[in-house]
């Protein structure tokens, strides 16, 4: 129950875009069609559903203070949370690339419909926000792997409502000084006062 | 991918002055006709998060523009000895050093400062900006150079961050740099620009302002 | 150029040495001044629930060691002195974020006590701390509690990070004199206190268990509420022990 409503209140809630503008470039520079902020979308949830857990496994065993312990327990004052950026980011870096990898080999067809979007990925702040998140508001393992996943949705949906936007936006008159990004900041704003009726759904 | 393509682009003098016209340019151009933010598109995400008041923010500025500096400085001194292969993981490598730095001074001397920006200063390593300027300058261009780009490219930041910040705090809190402007019974204060909302309308506008004065058009 | 894979291995190793030695020796440098700035925010964030304080001008650390007594209770209101491998626990340094995932009878509980100025051995406030769930992020708070265990002497509340919301408005000065006189108890009842929805400004139409809301801010409000709840429940053996002990006395 814990773990629907975590994963709930990351979707809509709590969602990268519109609380916390992680993830920003890429939600504006992949957003002009739908189909490829669909793929966009997917490559997303993928990589953070699969990256908060395994941060969470290498800040739980590696990064926390006295967490060496299960080599030997003289390591218990060793702390070695200084290098929590270097390793996510390479953690991330590394596990896009085997992603990358992984589905060129197996499933050239999704590699085509995402390859171009993984390199892109690894310096979405989302991914990187979502592990910090993770490790500074205390989940367990489960929560991580809920929160990844859920983020990456919430993100989805965010960058396929605002692709469609932008889709019937083309029709429109729009200043000149507005046009592009000008006017995208505007309507995120404006998605982002919708968004806002989720808040306070619990289950 | 080899390295190079990315020579240096523009061939120096040995006996040009350190701040030649040709030098303004890289700190002058992305303050306004070039602005990483406005223009270029890059580098929101962190930004708009610690906006709410002036305080972190100019910390977050701050810490911007060391870590771009620093970082064109060492990649382009480093420039003909990465190998292009790896490089992007060496750039992140450098970025997540001083981003490092930053966060570990913050901790020991303004800790109130680093527990409100949290974990918005690691998320500096995922700033395009910093990413973008290391790929597309200091990867091809002399240290000297690079830090003024770096310069350049940061203060175009900064300067954005803290308008947007200005506008957020005077009207969400009715304050600037936590100082009382005004109290509820002379002007409401606007939640709506505490919220993240207010952020985006903000920098759309700003955008719109900026882009009407410049004349750039996007299409 | 193409570099050999030689090259490319040499050229790695050397850049995570020199990225690792820099980073380490930045980590031992500061390393104490962060402890101690770790500290001094903790200490001052406690003291803050019974007076007003300035981390930047008074001399918290002297303060707390001059009136503060911590230890650590149980859920059955016993004191606990070490924890499950033998080690002497340190009150100020118990997470007390990690134990409020589990139930009131796994957590360690500090408990702050305030000593009198004049009278080392008179308790002026009990200050106890707590963690719950704001609308956007964790909050956490320190309540406390006048000598007669009933009677709010004092709150201080914050939230873990930045919060893009009116729910911050928990942190001011404003918000938290709200609470100051409320009582706790009803008997041997715990009610808690409640913070209402909707604003109304004005004291007098408050009972002793209620507090005025923050308008625009009713979730936090209720996390808040629950927090407070939550950890009273916990710490409601050792309140119902020390009150009686007072009474017998």
């Amino acid at each position: 129950m814990e773990l629907i409503n975590l994963g709930i209140r990351s979707i809509f809630i709590d969602n990268m875009i519109f609380a916390y503008f992680l993830g920003m470039c890429s939600f504006l520079a992949v957003s002009k069609k739908v189909s490829t902020a669909i793929g966009l979308g997917a490559a997303v949830v993928f990589v953070l559903g699969l990256t908060a857990p395994v941060n969470w496994l290498v800040q739980e065993y590696i990064l926390k203070e006295g967490a060496l312990t299960w080599i030997s327990p003289a390591f218990e004052t060793i702390n070695l949370e200084f290098l929590q950026f270097i390793m996510f980011i390479a953690i991330i870096a590394a596990i896009v690339q085997l992603v990358e990898m992984v589905v060129e080999k197996f499933t050239p067809a999704l590699y085509g419909a995402l390859g171009i979007f993984l390199p892109l990925i690894a310096v979405n702040c989302s991914i990187l926000g979502g592990s910090l998140f993770m490790v500074q508001r205390d989940y367990t393992l489960a929560e991580a792997a809920v929160f990844g996943a859920g983020s990456g949705m919430g993100f989805m949906l965010a960058i396929v409502a605002l692709a469609a936007i932008r889709e019937k936006l083309k029709y429109s008159n729009v200043p000149d000084g507005l046009k592009g990004l000008g006017i995208t900041m505007l309507i995120t704003g404006l998605m982002g006062i919708a968004f806002k009726s989720f808040i306070g759904i619990v289950l | 991918m080899s390295t190079e393509v990315l020579e240096p682009t523009a061939t120096t003098k040995k006996s040009e002055p350190l701040f030649s016209k040709r030098r303004r340019k890289f700190v002058l151009d992305p303050l306004n006709d070039d602005n990483p933010i406005t223009v270029q598109v890059l580098g929101i995400c962190s930004a708009l998060a610690v906006t709410v008041k002036m305080e972190p923010t100019l910390i977050m500025a701050v810490s911007v523009v060391f870590v771009i500096v620093f970082s064109n400085l060492i990649i382009s001194l480093l420039r003909n000895l990465i190998p292009g292969r790896v490089r992007i993981i060496v750039q992140l490598g450098v970025i997540a050093t001083f981003v490092t730095l930053v966060s570990e001074v913050l901790k020991a001397y303004n800790y109130e400062m680093y527990k409100v920006l949290g974990a918005f200063v690691g998320l500096i390593i995922t700033n395009c900006i910093v990413m973008g300027r290391l790929e597309a300058f200091a990867m091809g261009n002399k240290p000297w150079d690079s830090v003024l780009d770096g310069l350049g490219s940061g203060f175009g930041y900064a300067w954005v961050i803290l308008t947007v910040a200005f506008f957020r705090e005077l009207l969400g809190s009715g304050s600037v740099f936590n100082h009382q402007i005004y109290d509820a019974s002379i002007m409401p204060t606007n939640s709506l620009f505490i919220d993240s909302i207010g952020a985006f309308m903000v920098l759309g506008i700003l955008i719109w302002i900026q882009r009407t004065k410049t004349g750039y058009v996007e299409h | 150029m193409q570099r050999s894979n030689t090259y490319i291995l040499v050229f790695t190793a050397i850049m995570t040495i020199i990225i690792g030695g820099v980073l380490s020796l930045a980590s031992q440098l500061l390393g104490p001044a962060q402890k101690k700035s770790i500290e001094l925010d903790t200490k001052s964030q406690i003291l803050s629930a019974v007076m007003d304080i300035d981390k930047k001008k008074d001399d918290v650390l002297g303060i707390y060691d001059k009136r503060i007594h911590s230890f650590v209770v149980d859920a059955q209101g016993n004191v606990v002195e070490t924890d499950e491998k033998g080690n002497k626990i340190i009150p100020e340094n118990v997470n007390v974020l990690k134990y409020s995932k589990k139930p009131c009878s796994e957590r360690l509980l500090p408990v702050f006590m305030l000593m009198n100025e004049q009278d080392a051995n008179k308790v002026d406030a009990y200050i106890f701390p707590m963690y719950g769930n704001g609308l956007w992020n964790k909050i956490y708070g320190y309540i406390a509690l006048e000598a007669d265990m009933n009677t709010i002497k004092g709150v201080s509340f914050g939230h873990v990070q930045e919060t893009p919301g009116l729910g911050a408005r928990i942190a001011t000065k404003e918000i938290q004199d709200r609470f100051k006189g409320k009582k706790i108890f009803e008997g041997d009842e715990l009610v808690s206190v409640v913070m209402l929805k909707g604003e109304k400004k004005d004291p007098s139409l408050f009972g002793p268990h209620e507090v005025d809301g923050m308008s625009g801010a009713t979730l936090t409000g209720k996390g808040l509420n629950a927090m407070i709840k939550d950890y009273l429940e916990c710490y409601k053996p050792f309140l119902l022990k020390t009150k009686n002990q007072q009474a017998a006395l």
